[in-house]
């Protein structure tokens, strides 16, 4: 069986039997071939390599590969050529045939691609040289280029149709004939035709030449003359030398033009290579990624911090810690000592803590300020760890509130100009008491008497433009609106004439932009235009104050942002109408993202802007806590969700806002339309505010609680608890839908009219109660991973229970019955799982860094350097690979004496034998002769 | 006087001062005063300067002790003109006396306040510089009387002059006087509510320092007593000597009295009778067991009434021997959301943390306590959240065996329902030792890192080394401020440039409203 196996696959079979063959040879040994080596000593444990030897098969294999290797090469010592076989395959006889040509055929297709990936390059991939690409540089506007030559060239270079005619077809009896310079030779021809067109090109050349010098010339010039240029431009001369410069304006109007055109020409070049837009987007993706998971971070800010406290604790380590957490004492040892009068030099914690020593009466004041100091800190929540920075930064972060107290002057001085002078003196006192607490920045002091300056040198001429401004401040509102009416139909059509108009106020924004009265420009740039129009002026006032224009612009931008806030706080205070509860919010919608990029100019300022604004409304707030807010403040939440990342676990303007609209929502009374809209308004915000990090907001569940007790008739006897604001028996059920309202049309959204209703219509109600069962509904889903979602929402789910549908629009009745459908069958499905706590485990002990010790070997030398002993090693080892190499040597040698000796041997012989050939025929030749001779 | 603008007002209070000093110098302008008290008789919004001028004059004159006039028994009234003109001055002012006191009542908000200053400092120049000798220490407790009874008698609510006479009743004699005065006209049958409220404010006035109940560390107060404050104290008069157990059994005899009257009629004279008992006569009570019926009944009130009766309970409960059946019950029962809303939500934490702090209480009584605080947590403002959890934490902490509601040691069953029923009247009876507090773990997402911690401590209870820590509800709307002072490292902005006014990702506002498309 097994035979026959193997004659079926006969080349493995092959192997096979080679490879035995080889091991039998090996496993043969010949006991005359061995030879055993006397061992001296035995020692113990040693792996003796060389206690049997094989010399005869050694030498062998010495002389076999001696032959290959030094024999070969003697052989072709003195010899040019070598013969090398290189085909594929060829010395591998375990191949067959057709494998052979496989393996060729392969290597030649191989080859085959590899070149043509050499020299086909733009096959695939695009070329650049200094970001641009080849095909764009193909344009070759360098004026060196050869392009041009080469056309001129051709002309120059290639011959003449006189020529060409006559030269390569003339000939022959009739032209010669017919030829009016008569016999001319074709070799003059061609002669004459050779020098004048070598006349030609080195004319050319000369020419070409000069022109470059030329251009190089004024090139250089003018890059000398940029500066001088630029600079005077800069400086903006008196009017005196515009009249000078008036009359010879039309003169230098080309000039000036040709100078222009100069100075804007783009001169840089490009530093980064042009991406395509796929890696465009690629990157910008990433980008978006990035920050995306910054965000996350940030919204699971207190894990991660969990996390990294324990590491700064890190500090000594006893070898005998058991890692229980156990702390032996915290505080640092310190040594006692005492200074000239004898009293103990103790660090100030210390000396609080133990002051007790020293006396009774003072240890007990500290204990009491110490525990307090305490419990405020604990207070404060361990987040804060920054409040335990050092006291400098405290007082970096007075001069900030300096600044913005500052600032916040600064606004309302704009604000009401009409008594400047007052309030120059409020600023003159309040600069001088900074200046006593030395807290304020020098930069901020002198630009802050500047603007002292400037308002009491623009103080008279503004007067009278701020009365009028005011005036028209105050009918503000209603132009606004009857322009947006009457402008609201001409909209598309004048297009142009607004580019026109607008480019008109640009010019005005732009030059009478006096730092003092940027409020009231302000006012007037926007006042009166439509939202678009307004965004438009935005955008070029934003962009003509660039921060890369000029130094102060940022600052200027800063203030752009504050005026900005109080534009809006503007927009939406005294709304009445519906019309202007639309136009303001369409105005904010066109505002809101130049908001953005000027708050991102200069984050920190405008956060502080921003914040003073919230803390003006929130005392405005504190005074009547019952009255919710009007838009002038919530519009501001919204700002607020626009501008910041309102995810974050705490963050400087969001958390404020929160607790603001929180307090809105469980302090104030709900009972009138105008309080309920508000309510839905703060809660859907609280619901954006909430979106991505999924937060708990109670009151936001208190409220529409609350409003869904309001659209419910509820009896005495079986009531349903509210939450505070709402009170049980005592609230009147203001949203209750009495009339049937089946055939109304289905409304889903709260509308501007619900902002400025006066009374609760029933589409009022209707809007009401729909939109916080789907803002419930949303609440619903958010929390559907915690357990005690059911004890969260089922006063909800009981409250909906008892609205009166079929009162409702169909549409509208069919909703409210899925999501009450929809939060039941949640709430059944629902399982608990005992809270248990995460496993720890087990912590390993600390292992230390093992201390290893050479190992005792008696040595002498042992006690060397550890350089010292490598370098001995590395000696002793070239000692013996130089003997090895030596040993190597000399056999070569023998190898080759031997060899010599061998053909010298067999030279000698082939000549004996010869020499014996040569005697032996001379032998018979004479032998011949001899015969011969005795035959005569 | 029909119109009477502010330059006038300014005049007449220069013109007054100007008479008032003529008729300090010289008795030839003795008639100024006869017509500085005319100005009494005028209609007038405000009476405050004339209050001010006679307060001038007649501590002056006091000073001076031209009132001051030596009673011999038997003697006739001399007849000379000094005597004469003493006995006018008296009379007038005996007559400003009356007419300032009757202004207490009659005059409008700031003449009113002026006048009980007036009277007070008239009383302490009286005290000072006695009308007639007098040997030991001298108080008018005459005078005392006539303002108590301008306070009582009134037919409005006199609260805000009590509560300015509380800078005067801080005066130990004042105190001591008037509680005794106090005592003695405080029977009278079937009282007005507007007067048993005037009343139990002014006894709360007069209870705002500490009487020391016991004498027992009397050495150790001999220091303090000399700081005491006091009115009618001049160098080189006897001193004034307080006595506690006086003032004690005075207190005592006023609340007695009180007692009669049917103080639970009203919800808000019941409310200012619980909170004087329970704040500031509780420890000064002979016999505070007495109280305890009316502490029953307001117990089972229900609402904020039930929340200070609660106090006066446990003071009876923890130092009186009194047993009352189901307290844990009634407190357990208070725990509503409609707690919030009251004023004494604090205090009935504090409370709440006293009395749950006994280490003998049933576990499924604790645990039904643990549940129900963080259900209400779930709906609370922030600030009270916090403090709940703060209670929670404490609970946790001195109930070991509640531990199993935060970390169940076995394996988790997957329950179906809650086994915590709210709705169950008897604490123990609400199966919550075996359900766990998912709500503090719920809490943990609160939008208020401050909750959001707090919720974490509770949670992290089970850790051997923490302390329970006394229960703070922080004020309202303090919160706002205290967020804006926290200091940020960086702030953080959208990374996503808004177009219009609606969010890339997560837009609601437009998603509810119809505005801002």
């Amino acid at each position: 069986m097994a035979k026959t196996k193997i004659k079926r696959n006969s080349g493995l079979s092959d192997k096979v039997n080679n490879k035995k063959k080889v091991d039998l040879n090996k496993k043969k040994l010949n006991p005359f071939e061995v030879h055993i080596n006397r061992e001296k000593f035995k020692v113990l444990g040693q792996k003796s390599k060389h206690d049997r030897g094989l010399p005869g098969v050694s030498r062998a294999k010495a002389i076999q590969k001696r032959k290959e290797t030094i024999g070969t090469e003697m052989k072709l010592m003195h010899k040019t050529n070598a013969f090398i076989d290189r085909r594929i395959g060829e010395k591998n006889n375990q191949l067959s045939s057709d494998d052979r040509v496989l393996a060729r055929f392969a290597a030649e297709r191989i080859k085959q691609y590899s070149k043509k990936n050499i020299y086909n390059l733009a096959d695939d991939e695009i070329l650049t040289h200094r970001g641009q690409t080849l095909e764009e540089i193909e344009k070759f506007d360098d004026p060196r280029s050869s392009d041009e030559e080469d056309e001129d060239g051709r002309k120059m270079g290639g011959l003449d149709d006189e020529f060409v005619s006559e030269g390569h077809f003339g000939g022959g009896v009739l032209s010669k004939t017919e030829s009016k310079d008569g016999a001319r030779s074709h070799k003059d021809l061609i002669e004459q035709l050779i020098a004048e067109s070598k006349k030609r090109k080195a004319e050319k050349q000369k020419e070409k030449e000069q022109t470059l010098d030329l251009t190089e010339k004024l090139d250089t010039e003018w890059k000398d003359l940029q500066p001088v240029v630029f600079k005077r431009t800069k400086v903006e001369e008196p009017s005196l030398i515009d009249k000078i410069l008036d009359k010879a304006e039309k003169r230098n109007e080309d000039y000036d033009r040709a100078m222009r055109e100069l100075k804007f020409d783009r001169r840089g070049v490009p530093s980064d290579g042009l991406k395509n837009e796929e890696k465009v987007a690629k990157e910008e993706k990433q980008r978006l990624e990035k920050l995306e998971m910054e965000r996350e971070m940030r919204m699971h800010a207190r894990e991660i911090d969990k996390s990294s406290m324990p590491k700064e604790q890190n500090k000594h380590r006893s070898a005998d810690d058991l890692d229980d957490n156990f702390e032996l004492d915290d505080g640092p040892d310190f040594m006692l000592a005492y200074d000239k009068d004898g009293k103990p030099l103790v660090p100030e914690h210390i000396f609080k803590q133990n002051s007790g020593f020293l006396s009774s009466k003072t240890k007990f004041n500290e204990g009491i300020s110490d525990s307090s100091d305490a419990d405020n800190e604990h207070d404060e929540n361990e987040e804060s760890d920054d409040e335990k920075e050092s006291s400098d930064e405290d007082d970096e972060e007075q001069d900030g509130h300096n600044i913005i107290g500052n600032d916040t002057e600064d606004k309302l001085n704009i604000e009401c100009e009409t008594d400047v002078k007052e309030k120059d003196q409020n600023m003159e006192s309040d600069s001088s008491t900074s200046h006593k607490e030395k807290s304020i920045d020098d930069n901020d002091m002198t630009e802050k008497q500047n603007d002292d300056e400037k308002l009491d040198i623009d103080n008279d001429i503004n007067l009278d433009n701020n009365i009028n401004e005011s005036e028209d401040e105050a009918d503000d509102d209603m132009i606004n609106f009857k322009d947006y009416q009457g402008l609201k139909q001409s909209d598309q059509e004048s297009e142009d004439e607004i580019m026109e108009n607008d480019e008109v106020e640009e010019r005005i924004s732009s030059f009478f932009d006096v730092l003092n009265s940027e409020g009231d420009n302000l006012k007037e740039l926007l006042s009166g235009k439509t939202p678009q129009q307004q965004s438009l002026v935005l955008e070029r006032l934003i962009k003509s104050y660039d921060p890369s224009r000029a130094e102060n612009n940022k600052e200027l931008l800063c203030r752009l942002y504050a005026h900005l806030l109080q534009y809006i706080d503007d927009l939406f205070s005294n709304l009445e109408e519906e019309d202007e509860v639309l136009n303001s919010f369409k105005t904010f919608k066109k505002i809101a993202p130049y908001m953005y990029d000027l708050a991102l100019s200069n984050v920190l300022i405008c956060k502080k802007y921003l914040c003073e604004l919230l803390k003006k409304k929130h005392e405005d707030f504190k005074i009547n806590k019952k009255r919710v807010p009007d838009l002038d403040t919530l519009i501001f939440f919204k700002l607020v969700s626009l501008l910041y990342a309102t995810s974050d676990y705490r963050h400087p303007v969001a958390t404020p806002c929160f607790v603001f609209m929180s307090e809105i929502l469980t302090k104030c009374q709900f009972q009138s339309p105008y309080s309920i809209s508000r309510g839905i308004f703060i809660t859907s915000l609280l619901l954006e505010y909430t979106v991505l990090s999924k937060r708990l907001v109670p009151a936001a569940i208190n409220f529409l609680r609350g409003i869904l007790f309001l659209s419910t008739e509820t009896s005495i006897l079986n009531p349903i608890q509210v939450i505070p604001p709402f009170r049980l028996h005592k609230d009147k059920k203001v949203l209750v839908l009495e009339d049937d309202c089946n055939k109304m049309a289905e409304m889903y959204k709260m509308a501007a009219k619900d902002l400025v209703a006066k009374e609760a219509t029933n589409e009022f109600k209707i809007r009401c109660v729909i939109s916080s069962v789907n803002m419930l509904h949303e609440m619903f889903e958010n929390f559907g991973d915690i357990e005690c979602q059911e004890c969260l929402f089922a006063p909800h789910i009981q409250l909906l229970n008892r609205l009166n549908l079929e009162l409702y629009p169909k549409k509208v009745g069919f909703r409210i019955s899925e999501v009450i459908q929809d939060m039941k069958q949640k709430l059944e499905t629902k399982t608990f799982t005992l809270l248990t706590k995460e496993k720890k485990k087990p912590k390993a002990l600390k292992l230390y860094e093992p201390d290893i010790q050479e190992v005792f070997t008696g040595r002498k030398h042992s006690k060397l350097p550890r350089e010292k002993l490598e370098s001995n090693k590395l000696k002793h080892k070239h000692k013996r690979e130089m003997k090895g190499a030596l040993r190597e040597i000399r056999r070569d040698k023998a190898f080759i004496a031997s060899v010599k000796i061998k053909q010298k041997i067999q030279s000698d012989n082939v000549r004996k034998e010869k020499v014996k050939q040569i005697y032996k025929e001379a032998a018979i030749q004479q032998g011949e002769l001899n015969k011969l001779k005795r035959m005569k | 006087m029909a119109a009477p603008p502010y330059n006038s007002s300014k005049m007449i209070s220069a013109q007054l001062r100007n008479k008032a000093n003529e008729f300090l110098d010289s008795r030839k302008h003795a008639n100024n005063l006869a017509d500085i008290l005319q100005m009494f008789e005028m209609e007038s919004d405000n009476y405050t300067p004339v209050l001010l001028t006679i307060e001038v004059i007649f501590t002056e004159l006091l000073k001076r002790g031209d009132l001051f006039e030596e009673i011999v028994p038997l003697k006739p009234n001399d007849v000379t003109p000094e005597g004469q003109y003493k006995r006018w001055l008296r009379e007038c002012y005996e007559a400003a006396w009356s007419r300032t006191v009757s202004c207490m009542t009659k005059a409008r908000g700031g003449s009113r306040l002026q006048a009980l200053v007036t009277a007070c400092k008239l009383l302490q120049a009286e005290g000072r510089y006695p009308l007639e000798p007098q040997n030991g220490y001298s108080f008018p407790a005459g005078r005392l009387k006539t303002i108590f009874n301008a306070f009582l008698d009134s037919e409005i609510l006199m609260s805000a002059p009590i509560t300015r006479f509380q800078e005067f009743s801080e005066y130990k004699d004042v105190q001591q006087y008037g509680l005794k005065v106090l005592a003695a006209m405080s029977y009278r049958k079937s009282p007005t509510p507007i007067f048993m409220q005037n009343y139990l404010e002014l006894l709360d006035k007069l209870l705002t320092t500490d009487i020391m109940p016991e004498i027992k560390n009397k050495d150790k107060d001999k220091d303090d007593d000399k700081e005491d404050k006091v009115l009618c104290a001049v160098k080189g008069q006897p001193s004034f000597a307080y006595n506690a157990i006086i003032c004690r059994r005075h207190a005592n005899r006023c609340w007695a009295f009180a007692c009669q009257w049917p103080l639970c009629a009203e919800p808000r004279t019941q409310k200012r009778a619980l909170l004087l008992l329970v704040e500031k006569l509780m420890p000064l009570l002979m016999k505070p067991h007495l109280a305890t019926d009316m502490l029953c009944d307001s117990l089972d009130a229900g609402g904020p009434i039930s929340m200070l009766a609660l106090q006066g309970v446990l003071e009876l409960v923890c130092h009186h021997n009194i047993d009352y059946p189901d307290i844990y019950e009634r407190l357990y029962a208070m725990f509503e959301p409609e707690m919030f809303a009251t004023r004494h939500k604090r205090r009935l934490l504090h409370l709440a943390d006293i009395f749950l702090s006994s280490t003998h209480l049933p576990e499924s009584l604790v645990a039904a306590f643990a549940k129900r605080l963080s259900r209400l947590a779930l709906v609370a403002p922030p600030e009270d959240t916090a403090a709940l959890l703060q209670l929670v934490a404490n609970l946790l902490l001195r109930h070991p065996g509640l531990k199993r509601m935060i970390c169940y040691d076995d394996t988790p069953a997957i329950m179906s329902s809650d086994p915590y029923v709210m709705e169950e009247t008897s604490a123990c009876a609400s199966g919550a030792l075996s359900s766990s507090l998912w709500e503090v773990s719920a809490l943990r997402r609160h939008w208020l890192p401050a909750v959001a911690s707090a919720a974490d401590k509770v949670l992290a209870a089970a850790d051997p080394r923490a302390a329970p820590v006394t229960v703070q509800v922080p004020d309202e709307l303090m919160l706002f401020d205290a967020e804006l002072k926290k200091r940020f490292k960086s702030i953080e902005m959208n990374f996503i440039r808004p177009v219009g006014a609606s969010l890339p990702s997560g837009e609601r506002l437009a998603h509810y409203w119809e505005i801002a498309t």
